[in-house]
């Protein structure tokens, strides 16, 4: 016997691809547990986005949409993907890259090098917009005021504004953001525990922020996390992964940890959750606040000041409390916010970025 | 609601102090560490320490606690109207602390409503009635048939010494929802599970098969209200897992305080107390339980109590916001006491019911049900059972069943549908039919403006 | 035997953010079969210098870390069952970054 026959036998077993039943399968698909190749992976993956882009009317031929590029694996496959699909199946967008930097060294820095890495790589012009232009501050400089409590809020609220920013100075007419159903399903479990019936209703949606500045959609909804890795692998994708040096326990959350061991169990069940979640039948009078604008900085706001303002005046004005936590109402709210400033280890990955 | 933080004792984390002050773990857990130790709530007596390293430890004292865990419990029963003088109220009894304590202040509540009567002049109000409903899993779990007769021994002791007044007790065994021949009966029950390729899955289809049981039970013997001793922590750990298996739509049918969607109206009046609570009041008084080693949960079952448990032990306060989140879900029009229009219940109960159906917005869609858990379906759901003519049992099984069973309890490939579908109780069956007549109604309703002669069939 | 490890993902931080190690293992038993399994623990031992519960947890490795066995998906030739050969190369890559 060959060795390369045998590794062969040994890697795919004597079966073969489910799809083309010719090539030796690289990969067990978490959604459907079948066993493809390499060239079928890329198709099914590539289709069943398209299927999503499609089914669900994301884009409308010659818009501009900016794609939230971070530099990890998410981002960089969407970036990838997207411009594939727009080339392949003629979707008429105007595609850009649009990347935040907050301002924290060693860790921003470096992804940032990949992004643009991926301008050149894809040839999508890039944007770069940044919290010290923006706001004044940098993350460093808002962890050396604040210290390690609570900075992920301030990063969140900024993070968000700052997309949109980016997105007004681009002029493009939508976002999309690399969020996977990992992440959703994640963000249902959270929103569970910690009893945002409000956001609750919303994050499962496709697509939010339609009566926003800027509306944002997420076509890797039903996409797993583990399929995006293996696209970037065998593709050989350049992407930036390590985690914020400022959060505590970002690595670590008890609610990731816990789709995961689900995942082992039964792969569907992150599907399933995200279902959940669409179909909680919940009052649709918990969903949108009013919506006004910010007196100082004119962003969208349901209060006088937006979120981002209430928190620089109390960065520039050495207040670091202030706007932190949500305003004396029920005891439930205040409740939950103790909870959850104290209980890091319910934080996921990407602080903030669960805040749609 | 399961928790709401100003009178919450019931454990929650952020306790404060009557000065405003936040209360230490440490204060809780040494009985006070205050000079002097009195009970936070009434100010004479001792505290109670019950060392478990559970919240709110030696603050109050055991009268307190107890009143206060009563206290929720008669609040459940008065608002929601779930047990009135004329019912007769069958509990659940499966020999856990959560049952038992259902059990014994159902007891309290009955021997009060007599002492009532018999002091009373005119005798108007009559007592309700009580009894006690065991279900024997043994013929599923034939390895624990000894630990089981043990367990039978003791629930009848348990129960007869909760007289007067006296209580039915009713031991069935779970397979007598097939039939009344116990063999046949035992060797059906046996064939299903075994035909359940998912382990989570068979754990949930004897879980239905099991109310099917209790439901038998109720309304052969004349109950018309099913109490569940199901606590908060339990309801916490449904909420996560229905979500995980694909079932929020029908979630917030399953959480309420009451649920008529069955024959006999299942009832949930310790839904606002979590486990502490009842282990400690079990302690307190003295309440013996069994813990059978059938209750045991495998798979994504188990996952997610492991994990509550996990969220607990960082936030104890985590179970009651779970449960107050789904509980702001919408509800469906069978989460509340029918009203009625039977003279033999009182009017001031018939007022109160119309009171507080009034929050129900009356919206008396017509749900359909899926066969095996009796889950509202989501109509965008269905998988056309209207495009189905004369077609095999099995097919119309798997139309009429939501997403969830079809995948962790359907068998996979046609055959063994078929056999499954042979082996399941008639009741299961006869909701399979009863669907597709409703669903063919359904339909018939929708474009009866474009049928040309008024019996014309649907296609 | 002779093995090429790859970690990936933010895994290499465990590892003196090294990525690549060529790895030299001799085997203790007398039997010429090294399964993952057998792999996983050596790496625990001898690679992983913090945090080894980032990389395992019991037996196995953590859930959301994949496993490439020359390249191809270890679900598929038996997980930790999967038997190694001289000059096989693995990749640890870990899916639990933000993208």
């Amino acid at each position: 016997m060959e060795a390369g026959e045998a590794k062969s036998k040994k890697a795919g077993g004597s079966r073969l691809c489910c799809i083309c039943n010719q090539r030796r399968p690289v990969l067990k698909r978490p959604k459907t547990l079948q066993q493809i190749c390499r060239e079928c992976f890329y198709e099914v993956f590539e289709e069943e986005i398209h299927q999503v882009i499609v089914g669900n009317r994301l884009f409308k031929s010659g818009e501009r949409v900016a794609i939230g590029a971070s530099g990890g694996k998410d981002s960089t496959v969407l970036a990838y993907v997207l411009s594939e699909l727009n080339r392949r199946h003629n979707y008429g967008l105007d595609l850009f890259l649009l990347s935040i930097d907050e301002g924290i060294t060693g860790y921003r820095d470096d992804s940032l090098e990949t992004v643009k890495r991926n301008e050149v790589q894809y040839g999508l012009p890039l944007q770069i917009v940044s919290y010290k232009d923006l706001y004044g501050w940098t993350m460093d400089e808002i962890v050396k005021m604040i210290g390690l409590k609570n900075n992920c809020t301030f990063c969140g609220v900024f993070r968000r504004q700052a997309l949109d920013r980016g997105a007004a100075l681009l002029k493009v007419d939508k976002l999309v953001t690399g969020h996977n159903a990992d992440d959703i399903a994640e963000t249902v479990l959270l929103n569970i525990l910690r009893g945002d019936i409000a956001r609750l209703s919303r994050c499962t949606s496709i697509t939010t922020g339609e009566d926003g500045p800027i509306p944002r959609c997420k076509p890797f909804k039903y996409t797993y996390e583990k399929e995006i890795v293996m696209y970037a692998y065998f593709k050989k994708l350049d992407y930036f992964s390590t985690e914020c040096i400022y959060s505590p326990n970002a690595y670590r959350g008890f609610a990731r940890e816990f789709i995961k061991d689900l995942e082992r169990l039964r792969p569907r069940a992150i599907l399933d959750i995200i279902k959940s979640g669409e179909d909680f039948r919940i009052a649709t009078t918990t969903k949108m606040p009013e919506q006004g604008t910010c007196e100082r900085c004119g962003y969208i706001s349901s209060q006088k000041w937006c979120k981002a303002c209430v928190l620089l005046e109390g960065l520039n004005r050495g207040l670091p409390k202030m706007g932190i936590g949500r305003p004396r109402g029920s005891g439930n709210d205040q409740k939950d916010t103790k909870a959850r400033s104290t209980a890091k280890s319910i934080e996921s990955k990407q602080c903030g970025s669960l805040e749609f | 609601m399961a928790c709401n933080s100003s009178g919450c004792e019931s454990g929650c984390y952020d306790r404060e102090k009557d000065d405003g002050s936040k209360i230490s773990v440490e204060d809780a857990v040494a009985g006070g560490g205050n000079q002097e130790s009195v009970c936070v709530k009434c100010k004479c007596n001792e505290p109670m320490t019950f060392g478990d390293g559970g919240s709110d430890d030696g603050r109050f004292c055991a009268e307190c606690f107890r009143n206060n865990v009563f206290g929720k419990f008669r609040l459940a029963v008065t608002s929601h109207a779930m047990i009135t003088p004329s019912d007769n109220v069958l509990v659940a009894f499966s020999g856990g602390s959560s049952s038992r304590v259902a059990l014994q202040f159902v007891h309290e509540l009955q021997i009060k409503a007599l002492k009532n009567y018999e002091a009373s002049r005119d005798r108007s109000l009559p007592v309700f009635g009580v009894g006690v409903a065991f279900v024997d899993e043994t013929a599923a779990f034939p390895a624990l048939s000894t630990e089981m007769v043990d367990a039978i021994e003791w629930v009848r002791s348990t129960v007869s010494s909760l007289s007067p007044p006296a209580k039915d007790l009713h031991v069935v065994p779970v397979e007598s929802v097939f039939g009344s021949d116990s063999l046949d009966a035992r060797d059906r029950l046996v064939k299903l599970l075994d035909s359940v390729p998912d382990d989570t899955g068979k754990e949930d289809l004897l879980l239905h098969l099991k109310m099917l049981t209790l439901q038998k039970i109720a309304s052969e013997n004349g109950y018309n209200r099913l109490v569940v001793g199901s606590c908060t922590s339990r309801i916490a750990s449904h909420v996560l897992s229905a979500t995980v298996k694909g079932r929020g739509y029908s979630l917030s049918a399953d959480i309420q305080h009451v649920d008529a969607r069955w024959k006999v109206p299942i009832v949930l009046p310790l839904r606002d107390c979590v486990r502490l609570e009842i282990t400690r009041l079990c302690l307190l008084d003295g309440l013996k339980t069994v813990e059978l080693a059938c209750r045991s949960q495998c798979g994504i079952n188990d996952l997610v109590s492991s994990f509550v448990a996990l969220l607990q032990e960082e936030n104890p306060s985590r179970e009651c916001t779970i449960v107050r989140t789904a509980a702001k879900l919408t509800p469906f029009y069978f989460n509340k006491i029918p009203e009625t229009d039977d003279s033999n219940v009182p009017m001031a109960t018939q007022r109160r019911l119309k009171r507080f159906n009034i929050k129900y917005d009356g919206s008396m869609t017509t749900e359909a049900f899926c066969p095996i858990c009796n889950g509202p379906l989501n109509r965008s759901d269905s998988s056309g059972l209207d495009t189905f003519e004369e077609c095999l049992e099995s097919d119309v099984l798997y139309a009429a069943c939501c997403s969830s069973c079809r995948f962790q309890i359907l068998p996979e490939d046609g055959s063994s549908l078929e056999q499954f579908s042979s082996y399941l109780p008639d009741h299961m069956i006869s909701q399979v039919k009863h669907q597709k007549v409703n669903s063919q109604a359904y339909l018939r309703e929708k474009i009866k403006d474009c049928l040309l002669l008024d019996d014309e069939e649907v296609v | 035997m002779q093995f090429t490890l790859e970690f990936g993902g933010g895994l290499e931080l465990l590892c003196d953010s090294v990525k690549i190690h060529k790895v030299n293992i001799n085997l203790l038993n007398d039997s010429d079969i090294l399964t993952m399994k057998d792999l996983l623990s050596w790496v625990r031992t001898n690679l992983i210098k913090e945090r080894p519960e980032m990389f395992m947890k019991g037996d196995t490795v953590r859930p959301g870390v994949l496993v490439l066995v020359n390249d191809c998906d270890w679900e598929l030739s038996g997980q930790l069952d999967t038997t190694l050969e001289d000059k096989d190369v693995i990749v640890f890559i870990s899916t639990l970054h933000g993208g």
